[in-house]
């Protein structure tokens, strides 16, 4: 019976949150640690003007994820299995040692920046509920254009779709999704057609600087994005850290994958809890904790209790 | 002339044995010598059976398997009622095994889909269990034969207990055509309780480092049956078996079937059906089968296997179930799921997926969980004689070569989790024979088969149907707001229900607003355990007080 983490990505940062960390001094080392790598204090990055920039967003998840990783570890719990989504999935490859944290903190800051870059504005992603991927997919199909673009982009619960592209598009694909009877069809609050062909740029920029990085065989396997697999090689994970911003996200599958090998215990790293939410809903047999809703007391006391069961 | 031998098969079995000289001189396999043992008997591109049973899993002897040297041993061919724990797939992975043929893969039904299109394994062909059974002795034949059992005695004699489940059938295909029969036990003792594998059959045995895994997967939770469940359960309680007078049956684990369980003593009591109905089972030891037990509804319960928790409650109740003299349960898969293809009347389950014929599905695209005992258990038997009055029943004309259909009930509310419709056009199957490069598209439960289908909005007799036209229209009166539903022109309603081929609630006097879960014998697992008088011993997952 293994224990998996799960690490979130855009869309569950909020104010202060790194204010907010459990106090420790594990968590205080990564915390100085990010402070050297970025060469300004990390905590000038989580006010809630600093977020709305993908690029302290990202940090911040990354910084936040990691941190408390480490405070786990210190404590004497490490996960058998990792899953981040997105931009969590610099952490998932960081808890696995695959790459370091330094590195995935470096390389995570230019996605970020090569995000923002490539779409200012006139982009964003939205999201359809209560519909299945098929119905998105012909919804986008016929509303797609080249000068408009929209496309699915992840899949994070068989009717929960979110779609990317420019806004117009986006719009037009909201107001059909909701006449065909979709529970909700609304625009999320990002900037960037994240997780379609339209990052094909930034991928590419990105792999190429991951070409650079050197990455250990993972000591745990690591749920890669983009197939829902569980990938064991050094460069399969710099390919997933590369190519998920440009390809949609199958998390539906994830939690499924990782129960298949024996999980019945997951934990979601700060902040939020919307993985831990749809894995409870995704496989409801096994037992799903978030660090911030349950606590990270709460949260150590049932991962030992878990460890010790299953070892 | 060169002389022939006809007995190679055992030649070459005499030869692996001889090459174990190494690692025992006995009939014992040293448990730390188990990986090493594997690769001696086993040689490469052999046809394994491994136990991967609906519950039984051989642990300790897939995990020692999974660690063999690929080198070594490869290309091996499983053989696997149930593909279900994380290295059985591993096996594939590491070139250890290369391709499998199967019945059910539930638990591991995404790997083995992903691995599919990953050309990571190839598939032989799906199974209902009892086919594959029946191909161990005829293509399929089995040269090692990998096998759990509770307890073996010195002459290599098995118990197996409640959990026999398919082993003994397993064994016997390995054991009579020179194969090799390795079996691991929990412990080994002086004198078993019973004697329920001769040691003849078997070759080595060897002791576990942990008890083999079982899980509890036919208990199910009544805090968790719906109201709507519970109509639906009064429904096939009054609507088809009160109607068709059905003696003998066997219930697809879900909790609708949960929820008709429970509602004998109540419901079923207050029709007065005691004693006229439910009287036989084939069904594995259900927990919520404990109330109608008590009750004094249930003469007799063959088991495919056991159920984790059940075992003292069983051993107790003599009168019901198939007990040796040790007292304890003795199930047997292949002779239940015999039982279950011609001497019940009646089979109920549920489905993911209905078309507007009636063919029903549980596969969905990216996912391949297999049949298990389903396609046997729900489907009319050609080969069947003998007559009862419910299997009479289903007689619709006075053709002088008219016979009976065994009732075969499909139970679905017309809407999935996530608004997904139950009653589609066309099944997912379909999609997923070609994504997966099947010969045929994985139905579980063909049309013609399907005798009626319960919804939250009524039951569809669609035995009575005399064309393809009228079944659809059946099934589209019932399947409320799907697409096939709203097919439905509702002025045929009233034509459909005078001509008996649907039914409403109202019309089996079962008013909507007393279909509440109040009316279940046992309303959660603590009630259970009430009823069996401290009996039942919940596992830990299924106890929250």
């Amino acid at each position: 019976m293994k224990l998996a983490f799960l690490f979130p990505g855009q869309g569950s940062q909020k104010p202060n949150m790194l204010h907010e960390l459990t106090k420790h001094p594990a968590m205080e080392t990564v915390l100085q640690e990010s402070t050297e790598v970025l060469g300004e204090s990390v905590y000038n990055l989580d006010s809630k003007e600093a977020l709305a920039s993908t690029v302290s967003v990202q940090i911040n998840l990354l910084v936040s994820s990691v941190a408390i990783l480490k405070v786990f570890e210190a404590e004497g719990v490490y996960p058998d299995i990792v899953a981040g989504h997105s931009a969590g999935a610099f952490a998932a490859a960081v808890a696995s040692k695959a790459i370091g944290f330094a590195e995935a903190l470096r390389i995570i800051k230019l996605r970020g920046q090569l995000m923002e870059e490539a779409f200012p504005s006139g982009y964003g992603m939205g999201v359809i509920t209560g519909m299945d991927e098929e119905t998105v997919k012909e919804l986008t199909y016929s509303c797609f254009s080249e000068i408009e673009p929209v496309y699915t982009a992840n899949v994070n619960a068989p009717d929960q779709i979110t779609i990317a592209g420019s806004v117009n598009a986006l719009n037009k694909v909201l107001n059909r999704a909701k006449e065909g009877g979709a529970r909700t069809a609304e625009l999320l609050n990002v900037s960037i057609p994240s997780h379609c062909s339209l990052l094909n740029s930034v991928s590419n920029s990105l792999y190429q600087e991951l070409l650079k990085v050197k990455f250990q065989q993972p000591v745990i396997p690591y749920a890669c994005n983009r197939t829902a697999r569980l990938l064991r090689s050094p460069e399969q994970v710099r390919e997933d850290l590369a190519f998920n911003v440009s390809h949609p996200v199958k998390w539906h599958d994830i939690p499924s994958i990782l129960c298949e090998y024996g999980t019945r215990l997951f934990i979601e790293m700060p902040p939020g809890n919307v993985l831990a939410r749809l894995s409870k809903k995704a496989r409801p047999g096994a037992r799903s904790l978030s660090v911030d809703e349950n606590g990270f007391g709460n949260c150590l006391v049932l991962a030992r209790r878990f460890c010790s069961r299953h070892s | 002339m060169k002389k022939h031998s006809w007995k190679k098969r055992l030649e070459a079995k005499e030869k692996r044995i001889e090459q174990m000289q190494g690692i025992t001189k006995s009939r014992i396999i040293p448990t730390n010598k188990m990986v090493q043992a594997l690769e001696t008997l086993i040689k490469p591109g052999d046809r394994v059976v491994l136990e991967g049973n609906n519950q039984k899993q051989a642990s300790f002897l897939s995990a020692a398997l999974a660690k063999v040297d690929p080198g070594k041993l490869y290309d091996l061919h499983m053989i696997m009622s149930s593909i279900s724990r994380p290295e059985h797939l591993d096996l594939f992975e590491y070139g250890i095994a290369n391709k499998v043929d199967f019945s059910y893969a539930g638990s591991q039904s995404l790997r083995i889909a992903q691995m599919l299109e990953d050309g990571k394994l190839t598939m032989g062909e799906i199974h209902t269990y009892v086919e594959l059974y029946g191909r161990l002795f005829i293509d399929l034949i089995p040269s090692v034969a990998l096998v759990a059992a509770d307890k073996a005695d010195a002459a290599g004699n098995l118990y197996t207990g409640p959990n026999t489940e398919e082993t003994p059938t397993l064994v016997e295909a390995a054991a009579f055509r020179d194969g090799i029969v390795i079996v691991q036990v929990n412990e080994l003792v002086d004198e078993l309780p019973r004697v329920d594998i001769p040691g003849s059959w078997i070759d080595y045995v060897v002791v576990a480092d942990k008890p083999y895994q079982l899980e509890p997967l036919f208990t199910r939770d009544p805090r968790h049956i719906t109201d709507i469940q519970v109509l639906q359960a009064m429904m096939i309680i009054r609507g088809i078996y009160e109607k068709h007078q059905v003696k003998s049956l066997n219930h697809g684990i879900g909790y609708n079937t949960a929820a008709v369980e429970l509602l004998l003593p109540t419901y079923g009591e207050k029709l007065g059906l005691k004693g006229k109905i439910c009287k036989h089972w084939a069904l594995n030891p259900h927990p919520t089968l404990i109330p109608a037990i008590e009750s004094g509804w249930v003469e007799s319960v063959h088991c495919f296997g056991g159920e984790v928790g059940m075992e003292k409650y069983v051993a107790s109740r003599r009168d019901v179930f198939f007990t040796g003299r040790d007292g304890s349960l003795r199930s047997n898969r292949t002779l239940c799921q015999l039982a279950g293809q011609y001497a019940v009347d009646l089979f109920v389950g549920s489905s993911l997926q209905i078309d507007a014929y009636g063919n029903s599905s549980t596969v969905t695209r990216g996912r391949l969980a297999g049949f298990g005992g389903a396609p046997n258990m729900g489907h009319d038997p050609g080969g069947r004689r003998h007559s009862s009055e419910a299997w009479l029943d289903m007689k619709t004309n006075d053709d002088p070569l008219a016979r009976g259909k065994k009732l075969v009930v499909q139970v679905v509310e017309t809407f999935q989790n996530g608004n997904k419709p139950v009653f589609v056009e066309s099944l997912d199957a379909l999609d997923v024979k070609n994504d997966a490069g099947l010969a045929t598209a994985p139905v579980m439960i063909y049309g013609e088969d399907v005798t009626h289908i319960v919804t939250e909005e009524g039951i569809a007799y669609l035995y009575k149907a005399n064309s393809m036209e009228e079944r659809r229209q059946a099934i589209a009166a019932i399947a409320g707001v799907t697409p096939i539903g709203l097919e439905h022109d509702i002025r045929k309603t009233d034509k459909l229900r005078r001509e008996g081929l649907i039914a409403l609630p109202e019309d089996l006097g079962i008013r909507r607003t007393d279909a509440k879960r109040s009316l279940l014998a046992a309303k959660n697992v603590e009630e259970l355990v009430e009823w069996s008088d401290g009996l039942y011993e919940p596992p830990a997952k299924f106890r929250s007080w």
